[in-house]
Parts: structure tokens; C-alpha cells; sequence
């Protein structure tokens, strides 16, 4: 059972393709959580939504590519402006004007995008782990990177990473994905949790995912950081084995924004140390995305108000 | 002038045992030192049993996710995947924590006590940093179990839960003040933690103390069974058998299948009384109904009148079986199909007092139910005596942290 239902539910049409969303809460300010790549969906904000619906308000929707949200099957829907501006279209259709945005992993660059392009709505922005072209890969994924549509001589380690190896080897790949995710021992409900969301999407959609234009460039990086105004807040597991933690810590400093890395850590923090990530956010909120309150209204009454 | 010592208790609303059990100690804690305030951060159906005790529930304790309403969605006819289930509360047990976390941030406490607890346990362990007052856990059972049928896959994810709390307690041996184990050292199950892991009793015996079986009652008050019948409105002429299934809504199948033995039971025991307590999560009103067959909702005292019965049908959850024992009545109980705790920590514990006769749900059939009613009721049993004395020594290892 989930932990907490939403308050209301929605799909918004986008050139063809309904982006379903949530709602949890009504309080202020908006914390939008972000999707990241498509391999899972928005019950990777499990173990935030909870509690942020009951101090704030709660924006959630699935990335095109899995969960409710649809799946088109060509690459360019998958661009990241596309997800951007799914983005703006939740937003919208959920009368938010302003959200701290969440962004994990991929989703950086989806709301670097987002932040830069809609600075007004965007006080603040929180990456976990992100998956932006700054600071290099490890030597052991470098090796495979660009290399996707190629056919390998090996399935072992990275190369699974493959569109030929998860026509037969998906859900392989799949598990082995998740537990570079999850380096952390003792993270079974973890794994468990997030192969099953891999698998509600399929080999030849999440392709097309990988396929989709996304920020190539360390300058595309710096550019956007360079037109962002909000506040900025980067955690970053130290032993994430996805990306490493160099690149949490470049976007921090380009930026200009708070860095926080995390010992022993990996790659998704928010679900492995929710408690410590949760703690986190909520103190970034509560710094620097907070409405001030509203005065209060005058006491006493004028004269005359009673006849 | 000192300001009062304040608690906050935490008890487990995975069966209705921990609540009567908790309530005594806080009853035994508040004899011991005087003035002290007790808060509790709990749910239904907890709550139920703590208003009814006059217990003060701390109103955050509203934003409390429900564990039950979890637990109830998981289970199958008489069959719950505890360990399966826990382990699928994760989302509900860090949202809970954070309830936790924000009100010990705006409210002082001393000590804080978690009943099996799990979130509670669990977060401080992950993070130390967290603890700011003294912290006692409590538990009846040491040790996640795979079942049989659960291959080597169950066997290796118990090992790993079993490997994660040794590591805590390793890591961190301050974050528990007083560990106390509901029960004693024989109790406790012959099994591994897992492999390479200690054996379960070692290891308990290294990090907690014992207190004995907390029953949460008054013996005294059951010692003349007589009068306690006439008070309760039992006749000497009519044999009572209460039929109950604690505090969750998972029971409706145990019930339904024993009230269909009740027409051959009453055959073979004509001055049978069946009594079914739906208990406060089932609807009463969406059971059969048989002429001669008794439906209540929650009875409160529902200890004294097991005290009183002749019988008693039930499931193979801790408390009630050992209410049982400590009353010396005789009972049936009916273990969870793949509820580790119900199939091994409990059943070991009730064989070392010779308690309870033990049936299976699935290969149970009316008539086998009612055969055994026939001569199970009115036995007289010789238990191992239960302990009267638990809720005390829990209270003073208690004031003994809070001094």
C-alpha cells in the first residue's frame, strides 16, 4: 500500500502523448519532483512524497516512456526539451506558478532546461546525483559510452548497455542497472523496488529514451547554469557508481550552489538514506524557497464594522 | 523545582498485544517515577486500546500512515507473508519516521520507547546523529525467518535484514539505552540469524535484557474463575468457547470456518456457547449468522473473558495465546500460513509451555475443527506458569534509564 494517496490525478496531452500526473497536498511552496530517464517513474519519489505533501505541496508525474504516461515510439519525442516542457504543462494544468524543482540523476538536465528557460517559476532547484556532461564518466562505463546501437562482442558489465543485447537480455540489463544503482549493501527492497519499475516499461521504448536528443556538451551545460537565477542544491553520493561524484560537485560550483556529498553513498540517495536526503531538502526549502509569511491581518475592529 | 521527565512511547500496532502490554509498563513506569508524563505516538487500532485506558495520544500521531490497513491489503485468506509484507511497508515506515523525526524536534522528551517500532529502530541506527534523547527498544521476537516454501531467494533476503540489524547494533551500541526482550532466554527459537550470522539466542542474550512475559493484566483478577464467570454472565451450565482473531482485519477466514464447525461442535457439546469477536477492524455484520452463535465487535477486556472460558479458537499471534497460558485455559490456535513468526518464533515459545494444541488452517475441515473443540474444551491443562511480574521489571529497566 502506498503511503500516502494523491489528492487529485490528471493527464495532460502533449502533441499526442498524456503525461499523467499528481497532486499531494496544498500547502506552500510546490516541490515539483522531477522525472529521471524513463527506466523508472514516479514512485521513485516514494519515500519523499509523504512527507513533503504534509509540509508543502507535492507535484509528481511519470516520464513519457513508463509508468502512465504514454509511449511514443520515436526517439525525438524523447528530447529532453520535451520533457521541459512536460514540465511547464503539469505545472499548468496543476495551477502552479512557482515550484522548487527535484531532479534526479538524467532529470538534471531536464530541469536545468526548465529553470533556465522559466526562471520566474523556479525559486529553487535540487539535484540528486546528476547525469550532466561535466566532470567524465568511470573508465569501466566510458569504454561503452556511444556505443548503444553498436553490436559488442561481450554482455559483460557495461556493454550491457546495449539496444541489441536488451532485445533477449533486458531484464538483465535491467538488474544489472539497478544494482550499480544501489551499492550500498543490505539494499534488496531497493533493487527489488526499481527492477520492477524497469520492467513496466520495454527494451524498445526505453531505446528510443536513450536515443533522444539530450545536453551533449560541457558548454550546453554552462550555458544553462549560466542563465539559472535560483538557488542551488547538489547531493551527490560519494560512492555513486553511475555518475561519479566529481561531476555533483562541478555542477554545485558552476552554479554557485550548496554541495553536499554523501559517504558510502551511491546513486540514489533519496531512496537508500531518505531520511538524511529528506532532511536535506527540507532544510533547503524552508532557506531559501520559503514565502515569507503573509502579515498578519490587523486586529480590532474600525468603527462601523458592527452596525 | 525539576520539570517532570517526559516519554515518548511508540508502540506497534501489528496486532492488538503490544498496546495492552505497553500500557501496563507505562502503568508500572508512572509507580516508579512519579510525575513522569507519557505521551504516545500511535494509530489504530492502538488508539483504540489507549483511549479506552485514559492514555494520552499525542496528536501528531494523526498523520501516522496506517500499518494495518497495509497489512491487511497483503494478506490472503488465513495466509500473510509477514516478512514479505513488512518489507513492502517501507514507504509507509520512512513516512512514519518523519513524523517521528519533526515531532521530537518541536517537543522534548527524555526517552523515547519503541515496541517494535521498526522505523523508529531502524532510522536512528541508519543515522545516530538523529537520537537526541535516551532510546529503549522493545520486542517479543528476535530474528526475520524465511518459510519453506520461501527457497534459498527468502533464506538469503532474512539473512541480509537479520545481517543489517548486527551490523547496526555493532556499529552503533549507543543508540539503544535498554534493549529488553518480552519474554526469557528459552523462549527464544534454536535458528541461526543466517549464515555466518550467530545463533538468534546468543546474540539476544549478548544485547538485551529479559523481562519476562509481560502479560499486561492482573492475574489477581482472574484467580477466582467462578466469580469471574458469574461476572461476566457465563451460567455453570453452558461451556464457553470464545473464538477470536486479535486486532487486524486478516481473520475473517479463520472465523467463517470455525462458526461453520459450530453446528456439528454443538452436536458434540450440547451446552456449547460459541463466542466470535470480530475485533476492531472486521464488520460483524458481514458474518453468517447461526442460531446459537454470538457476534460481538471489540470487547475491551477480552482477557478476562478468555480467563473465563472453557475454549478458546484463535490465531497463533503471541498475545492472545499467551493470555491463554498465563489464564491455564486450554486453546486451538491456527498459525498464518507464511507468517514466520506465528509458524516458529511463537510456536517454539508456546510448546516450551506446553501450551495450545497447534491445527492447520488449509488441511482443517469443519468437522476436524469441531472434533477437536469437543476435546479440547473444558481440559485441564498444565502449563509452565507464566510470569507476573514482566510489566515491572520492563518498568524499572526503564526508570533506570530515565534516572
Amino acid at each position: 500500500m502506498r503511503a500516502r494517496e494523491p489528492d487529485e490525478t490528471g493527464y495532460v496531452n502533449r502533441d499526442g502523448v498524456p503525461i499523467y500526473w499528481e497532486r499531494f497536498g496544498d500547502g506552500s511552496p510546490t516541490v515539483l519532483f522531477m522525472p529521471t530517464w524513463s527506466i523508472v517513474h514516479s514512485r521513485c519519489w516514494k519515500a519523499q512524497v509523504p512527507y513533503f505533501a504534509r509540509h508543502y505541496r507535492v507535484v509528481v508525474f511519470d516520464p513519457r516512456g513508463n509508468g502512465h504516461s504514454g509511449r511514443p515510439a520515436e526517439p525525438d519525442a524523447y528530447a529532453e526539451t520535451e520533457f521541459a516542457a512536460d514540465a511547464v504543462a503539469v505545472m499548468d494544468a496543476t495551477d502552479t506558478e512557482q515550484a522548487v524543482v527535484v531532479s534526479w540523476s538524467k532529470g538534471a538536465q531536464r530541469s536545468l532546461l526548465l529553470a533556465a528557460e522559466h526562471p520566474e517559476r523556479i525559486p529553487g532547484a535540487v539535484f540528486i546525483c546528476p547525469a550532466v556532461p561535466l566532470a567524465g564518466v568511470s573508465p569501466e562505463r566510458a569504454r561503452y559510452m556511444g556505443r548503444f546501437t553498436e553490436r559488442l562482442e561481450t554482455t559483460a558489465g557495461w556493454a550491457k548497455w546495449n539496444m541489441h543485447y536488451w532485445e533477449h537480455g533486458y531484464r538483465d540489463f535491467v538488474e544489472f542497472f539497478m544494482g550499480k544503482i544501489f551499492t550500498e549493501r543490505h539494499s534488496t527492497k531497493q533493487i527489488e523496488d526499481a527492477v520492477g519499475w524497469g520492467l513496466e516499461t520495454d527494451p524498445s521504448t526505453l531505446g528510443a529514451t536513450v536515443l533522444g536528443p539530450y545536453i551533449e556538451t560541457r558548454e550546453d551545460v554552462l550555458d544553462l547554469c549560466e542563465q539559472m537565477s535560483c538557488p542551488v542544491l547538489v547531493v551527490h553520493g560519494e560512492e555513486d557508481a553511475v555518475r561519479p561524484v566529481e561531476i555533483g560537485r562541478e555542477l554545485a560550483e558552476v552554479t554557485g550552489g550548496e554541495f553536499v556529498g554523501l559517504p558510502g553513498v551511491g546513486h540514489a540517495p533519496h531512496l537508500r538514506k531518505p531520511v538524511l536526503f529528506n532532511t536535506l531538502l527540507k532544510g533547503f526549502v524552508e532557506r531559501e524557497a520559503r514565502a515569507p509569511p503573509v502579515a498578519a491581518a490587523p486586529t480590532g475592529s474600525k468603527e462601523g464594522d458592527s452596525q | 523545582m525539576s520539570s517532570p521527565r517526559r516519554v515518548l512511547y511508540m508502540s506497534s500496532p501489528i496486532g492488538l498485544g503490544h498496546a495492552r502490554r505497553d500500557v501496563a509498563i507505562a502503568r508500572e513506569l508512572r509507580a516508579l517515577v512519579p510525575g513522569v508524563e507519557i505521551d504516545w505516538l500511535a494509530q489504530h487500532p492502538v488508539t483504540r486500546v489507549l483511549e479506552a485506558e485514559g492514555e494520552r495520544v499525542h496528536p501528531a500521531s494523526r498523520h501516522l500512515a496506517n500499518e494495518s490497513s497495509h497489512i491487511e491489503s497483503e494478506s490472503a485468506e488465513h495466509d500473510l507473508h509477514c516478512f514479505q509484507a513488512w518489507r513492502r511497508m517501507d514507504e509507509i515506515l520512512v513516512a512514519n519516521y518523519m513524523v517521528f523525526h519533526d515531532l521530537v524536534r518541536q517537543e522534548r522528551y527524555d526517552l523515547w520507547i519503541g515496541d517494535e517500532a521498526w522505523e523508529i529502530d531502524y532510522y536512528l541506527h541508519e543515522h545516530p546523529t538523529e537520537k537526541r534523547a535516551h532510546y529503549a527498544w522493545l520486542t517479543d521476537f528476535v530474528g526475520w525467518l524465511p518459510m519453506d516454501d520461501g527457497g534459498a531467494h527468502e533464506a538469503h533476503l532474512t539473512a541480509d535484514y537479520n545481517g543489517e540489524m548486527v551490523g547496526h547494533i555493532a556499529a552503533h551500541p549507543d543508540v539503544r539505552d535498554c534493549a529488553l526482550f518480552v519474554g526469557n532466554p528459552e523462549d527464544i527459537v534454536p535458528d541461526a540469524l543466517g549464515p555466518d550470522l550467530p545463533l538468534i539466542r546468543d546474540w539476544t542474550e549478548r544485547n538485551f535484557d529479559f523481562a519476562g512475559y509481560v502479560t499486561g493484566f492482573d492475574a489477581e483478577r482472574f484467580a477466582d474463575r467462578e466469580r469471574l464467570r458469574a461476572e461476566l454472565g457465563y451460567r455453570p451450565d453452558e461451556r464457553v468457547c470464545i473464538v477470536t482473531v486479535g486486532g487486524s482485519g486478516v481473520g475473517e477466514h479463520l472465523l467463517r470456518k470455525v462458526m461453520a464447525a459450530f453446528g456439528e461442535a454443538k452436536q458434540r457439546v450440547p451446552d456449547l456457547r460459541m463466542i466470535v469477536v470480530a475485533g476492531p477492524r472486521i464488520d460483524p455484520a458481514t458474518l453468517p449468522q447461526a442460531d446459537g452463535l454470538q457476534i460481538c465487535l471489540y470487547v475491551h477486556d477480552l482477557y478476562l473473558h478468555l480467563a473465563a472460558c472453557d475454549l478458546a479458537v484463535v490465531q497463533g499471534g503471541l498475545t492472545t495465546a499467551m493470555e491463554l497460558t498465563a489464564a491455564g485455559r486450554p486453546f486451538i490456535y491456527f498459525p498464518l500460513a507464511h507468517h514466520f513468526e506465528q509458524n516458529f518464533h511463537v510456536h517454539h515459545r508456546l510448546e516450551r509451555y506446553g501450551a495450545g494444541r497447534r491445527l492447520d488452517f488449509e488441511t482443517s475441515e469443519p468437522e476436524d475443527i469441531a472434533a477437536a473443540i469437543e476435546e479440547e474444551i473444558g481440559r485441564e491443562v498444565s502449563y509452565r506458569p507464566v510470569e507476573r511480574d514482566g510489566a515491572r521489571r520492563a518498568a524499572e529497566r526503564l526508570a533506570e534509564v530515565l534516572a
